[in-house]
């Protein structure tokens, strides 16, 4: 179990160095000069050369590349070329936004389509089989950026429940925060229900067709209890991996809808790095995500053992 | 040409909308507004950038020059209380205007003046636009209200460059913090600011004139899709958007009684460029032939509700030397086929045309006379480029074929006497006339020289300048007082006043 956590560990450390590495070569590859992006249309020649030298661009870039990861290192994520300001603490007020956001818009997935989908797998064959069923596929083809437009026009623009979008900050008001996010969690969570509740009737029917269901059931017990006790029990591990894939996706898919929703979160702030071409930012950012989506990974891989003991680790 | 029944709609709302003007309720003093934006700026330091996202926030907000510019693009006083010019034209004199106070509480001084234009004439300072200072030689303080610019040659101009974004004026003591914590004499303080989320403005109570602001606040909101700033005004959650409102959705505001939309000039040219030095475009009659094969009053009509004015030259009408040239080469597609087999490509021309991501009015621009090159035997290849290569690759290396983009700096004809530019475009003559325009005696003169390089570059047909789309900006019914026209790129909030 040891060596397997350490080797898996490692694994993880080495794809996040190679996103570093992709990331810095792709960000090279693309013409575009964050000097010029700063002054603007108008600028003069010299005063882009001074920028350049300003901002380090003179250096060559493996140097860079061996500069920056040297800080990385020692925590020291470098200073955004357009804002000024250190990348970690940029990188850490999103935080703010993003994670509640992602949390939020996977647990919200989850505890729709986990009952869901199980009530639809007791209940197949029934007319709300084939219904649940037409609903989560077009919940799943519907993009979410576009089911995001439509929140905004019925929630905000017709009944002016909810802000159509921007974010008052949590030192603001922690009330008008939690509303702001309100309608982005649902454009994130309803797509992502959508898929798990498919997942979900589908790892339940493949339990309920196994014998110690079947035994349960001649024992007795209640349909509860079989299904509370002995079938989801089983299908968790499914599940689990489900729910990790929901984080994953839902955080990725929060870039589009911060956009959407103008939230000041870490997909915006990425994009906000690609078009300004502000290297130290985007490196950061990426080096984030990549982080946090290779432990998300670990953790599901992880649990398995703990939710089921009959898995063991080579 | 049949105008369509929603343009003679736009044009009914826009003669009833002037007389409403004239009645709209007196100031009310209180309040706050939120104005929606599309980007972070790269700094807050007008001096250090030429990017429009610093002007539209702070320009007669948080910071003032010697002069400004008013909502209809007039040169009015603002530090200074008025100038003097001698005789022989190599001397500006300002006279400083008394009791302005910083945002920091500092006294506004002589040497803040003289520090600021060190500054601009120092090529090291990293201010940007040191051009339009290029016949200055001294700024000199003779007592502690009077500033005096010394120039080698008469500059027609300085004044309305003393009105540009970047000359504002800051305390010399706060130089180094203007890009982070901008600190001016605006009737705004800048209050706080949340990268990629807002700014945050508030009401100067020491603003040297004492009726203004109206507002107590303003909150600037980060909103970069533009239907999202709709949907926005139409919640009611943002007050004002001050400029390009698409204008698809021109007739949703419209029909909206919350809202209402103002329309006015703007000084952008959405224009073909063209690389001037590389063929087919070394060839006047190709260029001529691709201006005629352009039908440009189908695309203002047709792409953008009839929002524009078609324009033959780089001059948008609200320059004050505006001068019409849109029939030098109007719209013949036979005569462009005839141009185009004179020159050679009697089977057809092929080249790249490049359309910037960020701009959509470029972008189906760009695509219409795509397919209006097509119908006189020019196949484009069409692609769309991302920014940040649109400015490396295409501006500033000149490496492209033809692109679109809207040049909406004002009085910006100087860049046909650049041969580096990348139209690269080379004619003495250009450079010449911009001399004896700002060494003219007289305005009329300076009118004619600009109305001849004008002249110049649309019968060379360097470019094809499409048109000058509208500025649309929108408010909530009870936002008055905001600018319609963008003489420069401003929502200047000063005058903005709200009736509940």
């Amino acid at each position: 179990m040891t060596r397997y956590l350490a080797r898996r560990a490692l694994t993880a450390l080495v794809s996040v160095w190679l996103a570093s590495v992709v990331v810095f070569g792709a960000v090279l590859a693309v013409p575009g000069d964050p000097a010029a992006l700063i002054l603007g249309m108008n600028a003069a020649p010299e005063a882009l050369a001074a920028m350049r030298t300003q901002l380090g661009l003179d250096v060559p870039p493996p140097e860079r590349y061996v500069r920056w990861l040297g800080g990385v290192l020692i925590g020291d994520l470098g200073e955004s070329l357009q804002y000024q300001r250190p990348v970690a603490r940029l990188v850490w007020d999103r935080l703010g936004v993003s994670v509640p956001l992602a949390v939020g818009a996977a647990l919200l997935a989850t505890l729709l389509a986990v009952p869901v989908g199980i009530f639809t797998a007791l209940r197949r064959g029934s007319l709300w089989d084939p219904l649940v069923v037409l609903a989560s596929q077009l919940g799943a083809a519907i993009p979410s950026f576009w089911l995001a437009l439509l929140l905004i026009l019925a929630f905000a623009v017709q009944l002016g429940w909810l802000p159509s979008g921007g974010f008052p900050g949590w030192d603001v008001s922690v009330v008008g925060s939690l509303r702001a996010l309100l309608l982005p969690l649902l454009a994130l969570a309803l797509g992502q229900a959508a898929v798990m509740v498919r997942l979900t009737r589908a790892a339940m029917l493949d339990v309920l067709a196994q014998d110690f269901v079947r035994t349960a059931r001649a024992k007795g017990l209640s349909p509860l209890k079989v299904v509370g006790k002995h079938a989801l029990r089983n299908a968790l591990v499914t599940l689990v991996t489900v729910f990790g894939l929901a984080l994953t996706n839902v955080f990725i898919g929060s870039i589009v809808i911060e956009q959407v929703f103008s939230l000041p979160g870490l997909g915006r702030l990425a994009l906000t790095a690609i078009g300004n071409r502000d290297y130290p930012l985007l490196q950061g950012v990426i080096l984030l995500y990549a982080s946090t989506i290779v432990l998300l990974s670990f953790l599901v891989d992880v649990s398995y053992g703990w939710l089921d003991p009959r898995i063991r680790y080579a | 040409m049949t105008r369509s029944p929603l343009l003679v709609l736009l044009l009914a709302a826009l003669l009833l909308a002037a007389p409403a003007l004239a009645q709209d309720p007196p100031p009310v003093r209180g309040g706050a507004i939120t104005v929606a934006i599309s980007a972070d700026p790269p700094g807050w330091d007008p001096t250090l950038s030429t990017s429009q996202e610093i002007a539209r926030v702070t320009y007669g907000n948080v910071f003032e020059g010697l002069v400004r510019f008013d909502r209809h693009g007039q040169i009015v006083p603002a530090l200074a209380t008025g100038w003097q010019v001698a005789t022989d034209g190599l001397a500006w004199t300002f006279t400083l205007r008394e009791g302005v106070r910083f945002h920091d509480g500092s006294p506004l001084t002589v040497d803040d003046v003289l520090f600021k234009f060190e500054r601009a004439l120092d090529p090291d300072s990293g201010h940007v636009n040191q051009g339009y200072y290029a016949a200055v030689t001294d700024v000199r303080a003779p007592d502690d209200r009077t500033i005096v610019f010394e120039l080698s040659q008469p500059s027609r101009s300085l004044l309305y460059n003393l009105a540009r974004p970047d000359a504002i004026i800051y305390p010399r003591a706060l130089a180094d913090t203007q890009r982070s914590r901008p600190v001016g004499t605006g009737p705004f303080r800048f209050a706080r600011y949340v990268e990629g989320s807002e700014v945050r403005l508030e009401r100067f109570d020491d603003y040297w004139n004492p009726e203004l602001p109206y507002l107590d606040g303003a909150t600037f909101r980060i909103v970069s899709d533009p239907n999202a700033r709709v949907a926005a005004l139409l919640a009611g959650d943002v007050d004002l958007i001050g400029a390009a409102v698409p204008p698809e959705q021109v007739r949703v505001l419209q029909a909206n009684p919350a809202v209402k939309v103002a329309l006015g000039t703007a000084t952008a040219e959405v224009t073909v460029a063209m690389n001037n030095s590389r063929p087919p475009f070394d060839d006047l009659r190709v260029r001529q032939a691709i201006t005629h094969a352009i039908d440009k009053q189908a695309i203002v009509d047709g792409a953008f509700f009839g929002l524009g004015t078609v324009i033959g030259t780089h001059m948008s009408p609200s320059e004050a030397y505006y001068v019409d040239l849109t029939d030098t080469y109007p719209y013949d597609p036979e005569r462009a086929r005839e141009l185009l087999a004179e020159a050679g490509y009697a089977d057809g021309l092929r080249f790249d045309f490049e359309l910037p991501e960020p701009y959509a009015i470029e972008r189906r621009t760009g695509e219409i006379i795509a397919q209006q090159l097509r119908e006189v035997g020019i196949q484009v290849n069409l692609s769309v480029v991302e920014w940040g290569t649109w400015i490396q690759r295409i501006f500033l290396a000149a490496d492209y074929d033809m692109t679109i983009i809207g040049h909406s700096e004002p009085r910006d004809i100087d860049i046909y006497a650049r041969p580096d530019y990348y139209y690269r475009y080379d004619n003495p003559r250009v450079a010449e006339l911009l001399a004896e325009a700002e060494a003219a005696p007289t305005a009329a003169a300076e009118t004619a020289a600009y109305r001849e390089i004008a002249r110049i570059i649309a019968e060379d047909a360097v470019n094809v300048w499409v048109f000058s789309p509208a500025n649309v900006a929108a408010a909530r019914t009870g936002v008055y007082g905001f600018w319609v026209d963008q003489p420069t790129p401003a929502i200047d909030l000063t005058q903005v006043y709200v009736v509940r």
